[in-house]
């Protein structure tokens, strides 16, 4: 665990960040449970454990991975225990991202698949479409498949456009980087996209169903929404452990590794309050999608899981 | 898999479990589904597949005799039908999917032409030898490509979905061919009738004859054998156990990631 690199000097950007502030129109919070409680405060959304005025969150989550995009690597690093780099290697590897090669000389009588066009939602540090690309490129030979990388926040993209110089993918046409909402992608045309992926994201964003819905509309009819997030555990004594090493040493780690415990804090009890996965899976077919069996799939114990679901034809 | 019906039931392998939910008496809940099944039958059934999944999953079988049970059949599935290279991630389980799209579908076919009454009264085990022949005629067009198939359905994460069919083919085959006896003899049937297929099934994988005569020949003799069911089945489990991880070894060395 000792790696001289963790100790690294926290770069405070979010102190001289100021996110902004956007109205925000959505009534409840995307799931069931929470919708009842929004009844009764239709402006408030929890931020943590903290509920806070919906119009509020985003700018609050803004100010959190504004403070951490910096040493994002290293938080995660310690708080999945570097389980996350495994993770994210099985993510991608699952979804098989890219044109397979086939023999193309059998008789099927549709024209050659158009390249396709993947979109990282909430991906900051670009961690994810750089896997994607190399998959695409050296596990299935197409060279020609492109990757959005979106996230709200500016300082993560550019944390990711940096990290990006160390690529191959450096400069290249085949990525692109956007700052959008996940819950409002106006710029994307309806079914334009063949694989959606979110990585640890979606707990973050106000409105986890409108972001659904958004991904529903952007997939192409046969297309894939795929999910990696931080879940509930099925064995109770592995959730024991785990949610005492949460509450207890990453926020402490948090604030050695960037100086700021409340975001690390924030962290922590966002992963909590995410659905279980089975209320997921029912936020996915909310949405539009099919859901293949078996509905997902638990990494590590369900510390975390992949959730997938198809945009019918 | 059907050969690791024996794998599995040998005891320094594998699988305690799926053995058990062969050869022993079921638990209620599992002879209901068995029953519900059979009702079900008789007026008529639910698709096995939702539309989207059969569409492509049987595209993805018609490219099996030139790609084998691979992903790139199973993509070829997906662009004939119309969908997307990435849509085969509705198939988490990969080309294992046309396997079991494969045994599911020529189970139930089974019940299209199955024996009339007047046959059922007349000679169960005559019956049950056409309809598992008939079974087995359903793998010709696919028969080259067979061990890619057993040997994905031997694999860990498999073998549960593929020992539950066999069983449910061993049930059908009983059932359709009038053997609805189901207090006595009926489970150490199945188990049997399990084996037997399973051993006719590899065996028709090296069978060059002509109209697979061997195999009905083979098939024709374990069927006989049926009274030392007991013996049998022991035999059968090491010596499919020794196939299975020879097969799986060979096939590794070919280059088939299993
Ligand atoms: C925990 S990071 C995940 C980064 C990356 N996907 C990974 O796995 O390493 C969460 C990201 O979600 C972004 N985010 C939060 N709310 C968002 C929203 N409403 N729309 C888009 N991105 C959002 C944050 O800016 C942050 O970069």
């Amino acid at each position: 665990m000792s790696k001289p690199t963790l100790w690294r000097t926290p770069t405070r950007l979010s102190r001289r960040l100021i996110a902004a502030k956007q109205p925000y129109r959505c009534l409840s919070c995307s799931f069931r449970l929470a919708q009842e409680q929004a009844k009764q405060d239709a402006k408030t959304t929890h931020f943590g454990f903290e509920n806070v005025p919906e119009s509020e969150k985003e700018s609050r989550v803004g100010a959190v991975f504004s403070s951490v995009a910096s040493s994002y690597d290293t938080m995660n690093d310690l708080m999945s225990l570097y389980i996350h780099r495994l993770w994210k290697d099985r993510f991608v590897r699952s979804l098989n991202p890219g044109l397979h090669p086939t023999t193309a000389t059998t008789t099927s009588s549709s024209s050659p698949p158009q390249p396709q066009t993947l979109l990282d939602i909430a991906g900051g540090t670009g961690d994810i479409a750089f896997r994607l690309l190399s998959h695409a490129t050296d596990i299935n030979n197409d060279t020609m498949s492109r990757v959005i990388v979106s996230d709200i926040n500016p300082a993560m993209l550019s944390e990711g456009k940096k990290r990006s110089l160390e690529t191959p993918w450096a400069g290249s046409e085949r990525l692109s980087w956007v700052e959008a909402n996940a819950e409002r992608l106006s710029m994307l045309d309806d079914a334009s996209i063949d694989l959606y992926t979110v990585a640890f994201g979606i707990r973050n964003f106000t409105n986890k169903q409108a972001a659904l819905e958004e991904a529903f509309r952007v997939l192409k009819p046969g297309g894939i929404f795929a999910c990696l997030e931080f879940s509930k555990v099925g064995n109770r004594l592995l959730n024991g452990v785990y949610k005492r090493w949460s509450f207890g040493a990453i926020p402490l780690i948090g604030q050695l590794v960037a100086g700021d415990r409340e975001s690390y804090q924030y962290l922590v009890e966002s992963i909590e309050k995410f659905p279980s996965q089975r209320e997921f899976v029912g936020m996915i077919e909310q949405a539009g999608f099919m859901v293949p069996e078996p509905a997902w799939e638990d990494l590590t114990g369900g510390i975390a899981a992949i959730h997938r679901g198809f945009k019918p034809v | 898999m059907h050969i690791f019906l024996g794998s599995a039931c040998h005891p320094t392998m594998i699988a305690i479990k799926p053995c058990r939910a062969l050869l022993r008496p079921p638990s209620c809940s599992r002879l209901k589904a068995c029953r519900r099944l059979y009702h079900s039958y008789e007026h008529h059934r639910t698709p096995p597949f939702p539309p989207t999944e059969s569409r492509i999953l049987s595209a993805a079988l018609s490219h099996v005799p030139t790609h084998g049970f691979t992903t790139a059949a199973l993509t070829q599935g997906a662009r004939d039908a119309g969908y997307l290279d990435v849509s085969t991630n509705l198939f988490p389980a990969g080309p294992f999917s046309i396997v079991n799209y494969h045994l599911v579908t020529q189970r139930l076919a089974l019940a299209n032409d199955a024996p009339s009454t007047d046959d059922v009264l007349n000679n169960v085990s005559q019956n049950i030898k056409i309809l598992a022949f008939r079974r087995l005629h359903a793998n010709k067009a696919i028969i080259h490509r067979w061990q890619e198939a057993l040997a994905l359905m031997a694999t860990p994460a498999h073998l549960p979905t593929s020992l539950r069919e066999l069983a449910l083919l061993s049930d059908e085959l009983l059932f359709l061919a009038g053997s609805t006896d189901v207090t006595s003899s009926w489970y150490t049937n199945r188990g049997g009738l399990a084996a037997i297929y399973a051993s006719a099934e590899l065996f028709m994988t090296t069978d060059r004859s002509k109209d697979y005569v061997e195999t009905e020949d083979f098939l024709t003799r374990r069927l006989e054998e049926g009274e030392e069911i007991k013996t049998f089945i022991g035999g059968v489990g090491s010596w499919v156990g020794m196939q299975a991880g020879a097969l799986i070894d060979g096939l590794r060395t070919k280059g088939v990631w299993i």
